[in-house]
């Protein structure tokens, strides 16, 4: 996750054409991250939260269930993308499209 | 948090500050931040919660075995044989230390009980990262029989039963549905 469409989109007001550019990638990335943020708290939330709420706090178990639930999102986000990979750039490039 | 509905990633260094916090304060703030969090996550962690649950133990104990003191019978007979000559002093002496050897006495037993109860119940938790009933009368179950290490099996098992219907007890209670608050 890099932050230079983000970061940098702070100089570069004088060129317009570069800028609009910088401006489209970080849009594209803003909207991966929060797309990926929003699954991840639904996923962990519909997984580890019970429907009985006595209390706002977490239990120790929630808790400990919410931290497995995020890594092993990541962890297999990242396999996944590692298989794609190896079946071939272009299926990759495909998918990402859609 | 800056848009709504939007991932709350930031920058490093450039998260938002909450109101009323200057940029000079940041690096207070973070400091501040990380202590609450190690003392939250400490408290939540087993080994503070077997040790909390051990003095608390250790405690009602002692204060069991204080109140138990008022109601305890003697022998005065024996008393007067063992405690020939002895001054007025030294009577009231005698009847202190016996009370405070009782109150330790007592205290570490419950709080072995407590300890032991609430480490294996934050193990099987951390363990199972669900949070319902199997917890405390597994954790029961399991403490009531180490208790009974020493007699036999039969006693294993049955202080085993024992303690875990009686932690399922106590938690049914804990998580009754209480009544609206309106």
């Amino acid at each position: 996750m890099s932050f230079l469409g983000i970061g940098g989109n702070q100089q570069g007001s004088s060129n317009g054409g570069v800028n609009r550019d910088k401006m489209e990638l970080a849009t594209e990335q803003l909207d991966m991250i929060t797309d990926v943020y929003n699954r991840l708290v639904d996923s962990c939330h519909s997984k580890c939260i019970s429907q009985r709420y006595t209390e706002g706090d977490l239990n120790k178990g929630e808790s400990v269930c919410v931290d497995r639930c995020v890594a092993k999102f990541f962890e297999v986000n990242k396999k996944v993308g590692e298989k794609l990979q190896s079946i071939g750039p272009n299926a990759g490039g495909g998918g990402m499209g859609g | 948090m800056a848009l709504p509905m939007v991932a709350p990633v930031f920058p490093a260094g450039r998260e938002p500050l909450p109101p009323g916090i200057s940029e000079e304060e940041r690096q207070q703030m973070e400091q501040m931040k990380k202590w609450q969090n190690v003392m939250t996550s400490g408290m939540e962690s087993c080994v503070v919660k077997t040790a909390i649950a051990g003095g608390g133990g250790f405690a009602l104990g002692g204060l069991f075995s204080l109140m138990q003191a008022s109601f305890a019978y003697e022998d005065p007979i024996l008393r007067q044989q063992a405690q020939a000559g002895w001054s007025q002093k030294q009577k009231a002496a005698e009847v202190f230390k016996e009370m405070g050897r009782n109150m330790w006495r007592s205290g570490k037993g419950f709080g072995k009980v407590g300890a032991l109860f609430a480490g294996i119940e934050c193990v099987i938790e951390s363990y199972r990262a669900r949070n319902d009933m199997v917890n405390p009368v597994a954790a029961g179950f399991v403490a009531g029989g180490i208790l009974a290490r020493n007699s036999g099996p039969k006693a294993v098992l049955g202080g085993g039963l024992a303690f875990a219907a009686f932690s399922a007890a106590i938690d049914l209670f804990l998580r009754r549905e209480t009544p609206e608050e309106d």
